[in-house]
């Protein structure tokens, strides 16, 4: 964790992802009411309205209410599909790898066959299939993300196996699950770990893209779709898809940049 | 949403692009030649006989002729397939003559039995809009291979009939759908008619591919080599296809309306208002009476009163519409009156209403939840849906919106009547026999596109479109139509919004267009692409 301290760009990072996260908190106190309501006259520019600094949409929308709101479902996803995500792929790869033999080789193909079909298609299908509901887009994404941290998990798994503490507590008598999932499991976690902010960040570009087809809840404010929506007038009124662009834009980055961060310092790498 | 997808046709239409530019290129040189125009939806099935809407004419009116078709003129009718048509003195029958020396596509002449066998088998029993205006025929004369007498149980006026023949008298050839399953012939997927274009190939997500009829009955007929209709559900991508001259026509206001006035400063480009006039569109909030809610009058009637109708004019139409009153649109001279229920603006009246129907608000505000399912058909609908679903909250009633593709909303809507608002855009077509009673009248089964599924049912109502009907008198039926926008105002089967018309933006080098008033869904025989 100190290693992340020493890193200026992480600090950056992780100063915009703690704003987000505030505001994504905050969204119902910060901007109360429906953010899909009609709040003003259609199309007001940005900062030229004290009431709506980022200007409104076709239908006077205010931008910045959906911005806010916005952020909210970002988040939401991508914390949701981390967790869906490396809870899978830590299960599934410390079975595959304790186990060995048919059970490993079963599950390992399993992992493979999700990992060659590309991940957003597999969301794609889903979502259309299942609806457009929080837990359906959060499985749906997921589904494409937990392969990674299977295999990680696994390799961990393979390595530890073999330790000397594992050979004492096979003797102790302790059942295979406890060693599975109390002795192994917690070793094996942080380099598993460090895969989460790659899992959030795609998890939310992911979202938005999806939101951007249409396959979004039209119910709910979702930077994808407000790129959309505005997309019809992209040569005369830009502002309403280069603002949510830019939101999702830094967000994103800023993911990346506290993982890298992450990565280096839990899996004890030197940074580059 | 911006771009509705069909969700089966997703991956699809990502190929789409792609794929097009492997067309044959073959026809490109020829006189005529290819002519590109922009689809933005992709019918369930193509029969215009079964399926009369414009989104079903716009690709199969090019390969299914019907007996007449709208015009300019005069007489407001152009003879195809039929070269005249007479009535009895009684109303009791209307003999067609029918055109000779026209072949169908597979080389079968053309006679009156294909249009006894399309009245009686298709039309009447099959069609959303024949089942009305068909009830009362009762057979189809043919004393030679070119003469069709209708027979009616009742008085039938040849004028509704002839204003109703452009758009329900599709012909289908007797040889190819006689003995089967109608509605599953596969001919229904690649069309055979007498049309100026013969089927070509359908790409789902890609393009339909129309070619020129060699043996097209008028001479030198048609212009084009082939047609291509290339699927792009996208808006945004047809104004940009446009530009970039891929497209030479996007018909149905496909380019948003906020485009409009950049697009038409692009050399090279028009934007057309004409061609549209025997097509006026209204915007219609669909309502499910299976509802408890929605059952209740004063609810539909704070529906009503909750819809700002000049935000939707100025806003979501930007000034290219009409406020509606009722089920009629101002614009038709004959039969519209402006002496019906009328529901202005005012919220707090809904909130009045809604409170004597019964269904305070409780403590946040909300009284009911309702789904609300915008038809995806058109980006007006889809952000009236929006609109909808706000105008409503701010009542006290919690919309949410149900986004579905055109495909699983008309299952939805019209055959599952799986929902409680819809938006719909039905369309009148100059008289309300055809298709805007259908709307409201009872008893049509399950299934049937555009027509009323919400269970609605008014005895009163349908025996006066039932008299209608029958009514040959001219003003007789023009004052019971005006009893028929009362009644439907007053009671709100559906609520009327705005009514509204298209644009079409075409290259500078497509001639002969926009010269009928339902040229989009015509046959473009004479189409042709200059250089």
């Amino acid at each position: 964790m100190a290693g992340l301290l020493k890193r200026p760009e992480a600090l950056a990072g992780g100063a915009v992802l703690l704003a987000l996260a505030l505001i994504a908190l905050a969204a119902p106190l910060l901007s109360p009411g429906d953010p899909l309501a009609i709040a003003g006259k259609p199309l007001i520019l940005p900062l030229t309205d004290a009431a709506h600094p980022l200007g409104t949409d076709r239908l006077g929308r205010d931008l910045l209410a959906g911005l806010i709101h916005g952020a909210r479902t970002s988040m939401t996803v991508g914390l949701l599909v981390a967790v869906v995500a490396l809870s899978a792929g830590m299960i599934v790869g410390t079975v595959a790898g304790l186990a060995g033999g048919w059970t490993e080789a079963v599950l390992m193909r399993l992992v493979e066959a999700f990992q060659i079909v590309p991940g957003f298609l597999l969301a794609l299908a889903l979502v259309s299939v299942a609806g457009p509901s929080l837990a359906g887009v959060v499985l749906a994404i997921a589904l494409g993300a937990w392969t990674g941290p299977a295999r990680l998990a696994r390799s961990r798994v393979l390595a530890l196996r073999e330790s000397e503490f594992v050979a004492a507590a096979r003797v102790l008598g302790l059942h295979p699950a406890e060693i599975a999932f109390r002795q192994i499991m917690p070793l094996a976690l942080p380099p598993v770990l460090s895969l989460t902010a790659i899992i959030v960040a795609g998890a939310i570009l992911t979202e938005a893209a999806l939101s951007f087809l249409g396959l979004g809840n039209p119910n709910v404010v979702t930077w994808g779709g407000m790129i959309a929506e505005g997309r019809n007038q992209l040569r005369s009124a830009a502002w309403l898809s280069i603002i949510p662009g830019l939101a999702l834009v830094i967000t994103v980055v800023s993911t990346y940049l506290v993982g890298e961060a992450l990565t280096d310092s839990l899996t004890e790498r030197r940074p580059r | 949403m911006t771009l509705v997808l069909s969700r089966r046709g997703l991956f699809l239409s990502t190929a789409a692009l792609a794929a097009l530019q492997f067309l044959p290129r073959s026809a490109s040189a020829q006189s005529g030649g290819r002519i590109t125009v922009a689809a933005d939806s992709e019918p369930a099935q193509l029969n215009p006989a079964i399926a009369a809407s414009n989104g079903v004419f716009y690709i199969s009116s090019k390969v299914i002729e019907p007996l007449a078709e709208a015009s300019y003129d005069e007489a407001g009718l152009r003879p195809l397939l039929a070269t005249g048509w007479e009535g009895a003195e009684d109303g009791l029958s209307i003999t067609f003559k029918l055109r000779e020396g026209v072949t169908w596509h597979d080389g079968t002449p053309f006679t009156s039995a294909d249009v006894a066998f399309s009245a009686l088998q298709v039309w009447k029993p099959l069609q959303n809009i024949g089942r009305t205006l068909f009830a009362n025929l009762t057979a189809v004369e043919t004393p030679d291979a070119h003469t069709a007498v209708f027979r009616f149980s009742a008085p039938t006026p040849l004028q509704l009939i002839a204003k109703a023949l452009p758009v329900v008298s599709s012909v289908l050839p007797k040889h190819i759908y006689d003995g089967s399953e109608i509605a599953e012939n596969p001919a229904n997927r690649a069309l055979i008619g007498t049309g100026p274009f013969v089927w070509g190939d359908y790409k789902p997500g890609e393009y339909y591919l129309l070619k020129r009829n060699p043996a097209y009955w008028q001479p030198d007929l048609p212009l084009a080599e082939e047609l291509v209709f290339r699927v792009l559900p996208d808006r945004a991508a047809a104004a940009g296809s446009l530009e970039a001259g891929e497209v030479q026509l996007a018909a149905f206001s496909s380019v948003p309306l906020v485009e409009l006035d950049r697009i038409g400063k692009v050399p090279g480009l028009t934007v057309i208002t004409k061609g549209y006039e025997a097509l006026t569109y209204q915007l219609v909030v669909e309502i499910n009476h299976r509802n408890a809610h929605l059952a209740n009058l004063k609810v539909r009637q704070a529906i009503a009163h909750a819809i700002d109708r000049q935000f939707v004019l100025d806003t979501i139409f930007l000034g290219y519409a009409a406020k509606a009153t009722g089920p009629v649109p101002a614009n038709d001279p004959t039969f519209y009156t402006p002496d019906v229920t009328t529901y202005a603006f005012d919220p707090e009246k809904a909130k009045a209403l809604l409170d004597e129907a019964g269904f305070p608000a409780d403590a946040s505000g909300k009284r009911f939840a309702l789904r609300l399912l915008p038809a995806p058909y058109f980006n007006e609908t889809r952000q009236f849906g929006d609109y909808l679903r706000q105008a409503l909250a701010a009542v006290g009633i919690d919309a949410t919106i149900v986004a579905n593709d055109s495909a699983a909303h008309q299952k939805a809507v019209y055959t599952d009547h799986d929902f409680d608002l819809a938006v719909a855009p039905p369309v009148f077509r100059a008289d309300p026999a055809i298709s805007t009673t259908n709307l409201v009248r009872s008893g049509i089964p399950a299934g049937v596109n555009f027509s009323n599924q919400g269970g609605y049912v008014n005895p009163e109502l349908d025996s006066l479109i039932d008299t209608a009907l029958t009514t040959l008198d001219p003003a007789a039926r023009v004052a019971l139509y005006h009893r028929f926008q009362q009644l439907v105002t007053a009671d709100l089967p559906l609520i009327n919004v705005v009514d509204w018309s298209f644009t079409s933006v075409a290259s500078d080098k497509l001639g002969n267009i926009a010269n009928n008033p339902r040229w989009a869904v015509s046959n473009w025989a004479d189409l042709t692409l200059g250089t």
